[in-house]
């Protein structure tokens, strides 16, 4: 435990040291963050408080449906952090230099591990938690919990559940690794994406959240009473189901009913947490001696050879474009870290896509306007999310990860913008196109003119939220990381993201009332001019503009500073 | 203090290492030399633990590194070419971190960390932000970490890149100086003129196997007869 003890100790000495030395500048960028993230916690404390009073006093859902809700969006928080946590873990705990520089030392693997474990952990995790604990603030306030509330609900219900959703994590990446020297890393990668999508798949069906839903508005009015003799016995099994059940019966002030709960999500935690550490002891030198012979194999036997991007074979674009296509190619699919986190977003995005795909059923059945606008708004957030997490991936690092080249390109005759931009666009596109995809499926079952406008929103969306993520990367560049992961979920990703909620808050404020008007007129049989959601285009057109143009400029100037 | 005993690396199908077999006792100070890719750096990474050999054994001070890796590398001073450090920590900071790795006694760490600056006169910089320094720098703090904790045996990569022609003395001193104390020094280099004026064991790699091995005095006889020094045999012999 000593070796533990210094190790963590200095790492917090470096962890303090991030803002220092004091000077203007860096004095300046300091306070912005921190007020940024202190309006951010403001918000989302305000939005949980009005979310629940709207759910509850307008829409009527009851608390129980309530909780269900929480559930849900629990099991994405879960998902989020579990498939965050394999693929970012690979990256520290098998990539980087401090473990090669570490693993030379005399400290036992064991030991390495649970460091670059809960490094990792806290690293990742910080903005998460700010959002949780202004989203458990928001929570208690709206139910006038004591203050003993937010020590159990952090300490107790939280971060358990997000350990247990990291050591899963590293239990799943350590099998991944076992795996891959016997069957190949393709095979296994593959094997267990397939696992994984079949395992969200079947929440989806034992949750059955459509089914509930009717259910229990058969016993409207009287829906202020517990259903849970309503669900699969199954779904009690699960930590997000500990967790939502706890909050149901503290909210209802019957703390003893929520202890069960309580005591199990702590007890998984540290079991599950346990066999991470002792798969470790076993295994963590192995894999990690394997994941270097995945790399040096993909090296040398150079197995990804695409005809079309070989540098030696001419096309007809100009050498410059060619350059920047190929080398871009190349770069992004000769780095593991970077092509598995794509193919783990898009299966993510094809859960998601085939997920909603019931939704038709909920438009049809639901019970007021109310419930059919939070529909919409939600798969629109939903569509806007996955276009922003995309962009803060693979866009917000792209200035940063020119650090090495730099040397190059600052003393080649070549126009920085031009290649900024191509490089930009090339993601640009992806993203793009992606977004327009999933807006297509996920919007195929509301009435046309409102697929219509989100194809339209959702283009827009997506440029201002791609050039947002360029430019700020740009602002916020770190030209010594290599590691694009780290890059994605550094302070300057962080403000990125929290500018980004920011922005769906807005789109909520701007879409609301014309959706509701539209489910409101379309009820009572009148034909819905589509000029009013068109107007929500127009100014998310205006803003678009003004993010885009400001992003732009931020982000190639930002490249052209000294460093 | 050293025994690589039918060392073996493979990369799927590629050899980098084929058969290496060479013993380094207490005080030699043996220069490793080889073209790039002849497998010089895969074979310190398997000396220092970060790569495991495909057959074969490597016994640090009798131990095998891959039974007891903790005991073993407690013996080894690691000097890599590409040195890590933590950026927001002083050279000072660092040393003082290093040292703890190695459970040394905090009152001895700091008389031993004075002595370590001084001797490698880094005393001007050594409370700046290792973020603020040179490559030359960077080296040098390196050097003195793997120090601390007084090695058996130094395994150094390319110690003189980018050191300027003063720091490269002091730490061609310094590195003798061990050696004379009894420190056992892998070292591998491009460097041949370090080679040929520090080391007292001479060692060629090419593709992967030992092609020549033998004493400084064996090195000087056949300088004498057929090459002018030691860049002309090993031109001749990686030829």
């Amino acid at each position: 435990m000593k070796d533990i003890f210094h190790i963590l100790f200095y790492k917090i000495i470096i962890f303090l040291k991030v803002n220092s030395p004091f000077n203007f500048k860096s004095l300046f960028k300091s306070a912005s963050s921190g007020l940024v993230y202190l309006i951010f916690a403001y918000g989302v404390y305000l939005l949980t408080q009005n979310t629940i009073e709207y759910l509850l006093v307008t829409v009527k859902i009851g608390s129980f449906l309530l909780h269900r809700f929480i559930l849900i969006v629990l099991f994405i928080f879960f998902v989020t952090i579990n498939v965050g946590n394999i693929v970012v873990s690979f990256s520290t705990l098998y990539k980087s230099k401090e473990v090669f520089y570490l693993i030379t030392k005399p400290l036992s693997f064991t030991k390495l591990f649970l460091i670059k474990f809960l490094d990792n952990f806290f690293y990742s995790s910080t903005t998460l938690l700010l959002i949780i604990t202004s989203v458990l603030i928001g929570y208690a306030v709206y139910f006038n919990l004591n203050w003993t509330f937010y020590p159990i609900a952090l300490f107790l219900l939280i971060l358990p559940f997000m350990f247990t959703a990291a050591s899963l994590g590293v239990i799943i990446l350590l099998i991944i690794l076992k795996l891959s020297s016997k069957f190949g890393t393709r095979k296994v990668l593959l094997l267990i994406s397939i696992l994984y999508f079949f395992g969200v798949i079947a929440f989806y069906f034992i949750s059955s959240p459509i089914d509930l839903i009717q259910r229990v508005f058969d016993y409207y009015p009287n829906i202020n009473q517990y259903f849970g003799f309503l669900e699969n016995s199954m779904i009690k099994f699960l930590p997000n189901y500990w967790i939502a059940d706890a909050l149901y019966w503290i909210s209802e002030d019957k703390f003893s009913r929520a202890v069960p709960f309580i005591y199990a999500n702590v007890i998984t935690s540290l079991t599950i947490f346990s066999i991470a550490l002792s798969l470790a002891k076993k295994w963590y030198y192995q894999t990690w001696l394997t994941s270097l012979n995945i790399s040096d194999d993909l090296r040398i036997k150079s197995r990804f050879n695409n005809k079309l991007f070989r540098f030696d074979k001419n096309s007809s674009l100009n050498s410059f474009d060619e350059s920047i296509i190929k080398r871009e190619f190349w770069l992004f699919f000769r780095e593991p870290n970077q092509w598995v986190h794509l193919t783990v977003m898009i299966v993510l995005i094809t859960i998601f896509i085939s997920s909603i795909s019931g939704i038709n059923v909920i438009i049809l059945n639901s019970y007021n306007e109310y419930l059919k606008t939070i529909m919409y708004l939600v798969v629109t957030l939903f569509n806007v999310f996955l276009i922003a997490s995309l962009s803060l991936r693979f866009v917000f690092p792209l200035i940063s990860l020119e650090g090495d080249t730099l040397w190059k390109l600052r003393s080649a005759p070549i126009n920085f913008n031009h290649l900024l931009l191509k490089r930009f666009a090339i993601y640009f596109l992806i993203i793009f196109f992606i977004g327009q995809i999933i807006c297509v499926f996920s919007n195929n079952h509301f009435p046309i003119q409102l697929s219509i406008i989100a194809q339209l929103n959702t283009a827009i969306i997506s440029i201002s939220l791609i050039t947002m993520n360029f430019g700020m990367g740009g602002i916020f560049a770190n030209y010594k990381e290599k590691n694009a992961i780290r890059l994605a979920s550094s302070q300057g990703a962080s403000i990125t993201f929290l500018f980004t909620l920011f922005y769906l808050i807005l789109l909520i404020v701007i879409l609301f009332i014309p959706v509701f008007n539209f489910f409101q007129l379309q009820s009572r049989g009148i034909k819905t001019p589509i000029l009013n959601l068109f107007a929500t285009t127009i100014i998310l057109f205006v803003l678009s503009l003004l993010i885009s143009s400001f992003s732009l400029r931020a982000g190639l100037k930002a490249f052209q500073k000294d460093v | 203090m050293l025994d690589l005993i039918n060392i073996t690396k493979k990369f799927g199908t590629f050899i980098a290492v084929d058969n290496i077999n060479l013993s380094i006792k207490a005080g030699d100070f043996f220069g490793f030399l080889g073209q790039n890719g002849a497998g010089k750096t895969t074979t310190i990474k398997m000396i220092t633990g970060l790569y495991a050999p495909t057959s074969g054994n490597i016994l640090i001070n009798n131990i095998d590194i891959y039974k007891d890796p903790i005991k073993a590398k407690s013996f080894i001073g690691y000097i890599p070419d590409q040195p890590f450090l933590y950026e927001k920590l002083t050279g000072r900071e660092f040393l003082y971190f290093s040292g703890g790795l190695y459970s040394i006694d905090k009152i001895t760490l700091k008389k031993k960390i004075e002595k370590t600056i001084e001797e490698l006169q880094i005393g001007d910089w050594v409370d700046k932000r290792t973020e603020e320094y040179s490559q030359g720098m960077k080296q040098r703090i390196t050097i003195a970490s793997a120090l601390l904790h007084n090695p058996k045996l130094l395994v150094v990569d390319e110690p003189m890149v980018g050191l300027d022609p003063q720091s490269a003395f002091v730490v061609k001193n310094v590195l003798k100086d061990l050696a004379n104390n009894g420190v056992a020094i892998f070292m591998s280099t491009h460097s041949l003129n370090v080679a040929e004026e520090i080391c007292t064991r001479i060692g060629i790699i090419k593709d992967g196997r030992m092609i020549f091995e033998d004493k400084k005095e064996v090195v000087e006889t056949i300088k004498g007869s057929d090459h002018q020094n030691l860049e002309s045999l090993f031109l001749h012999l990686t030829k």
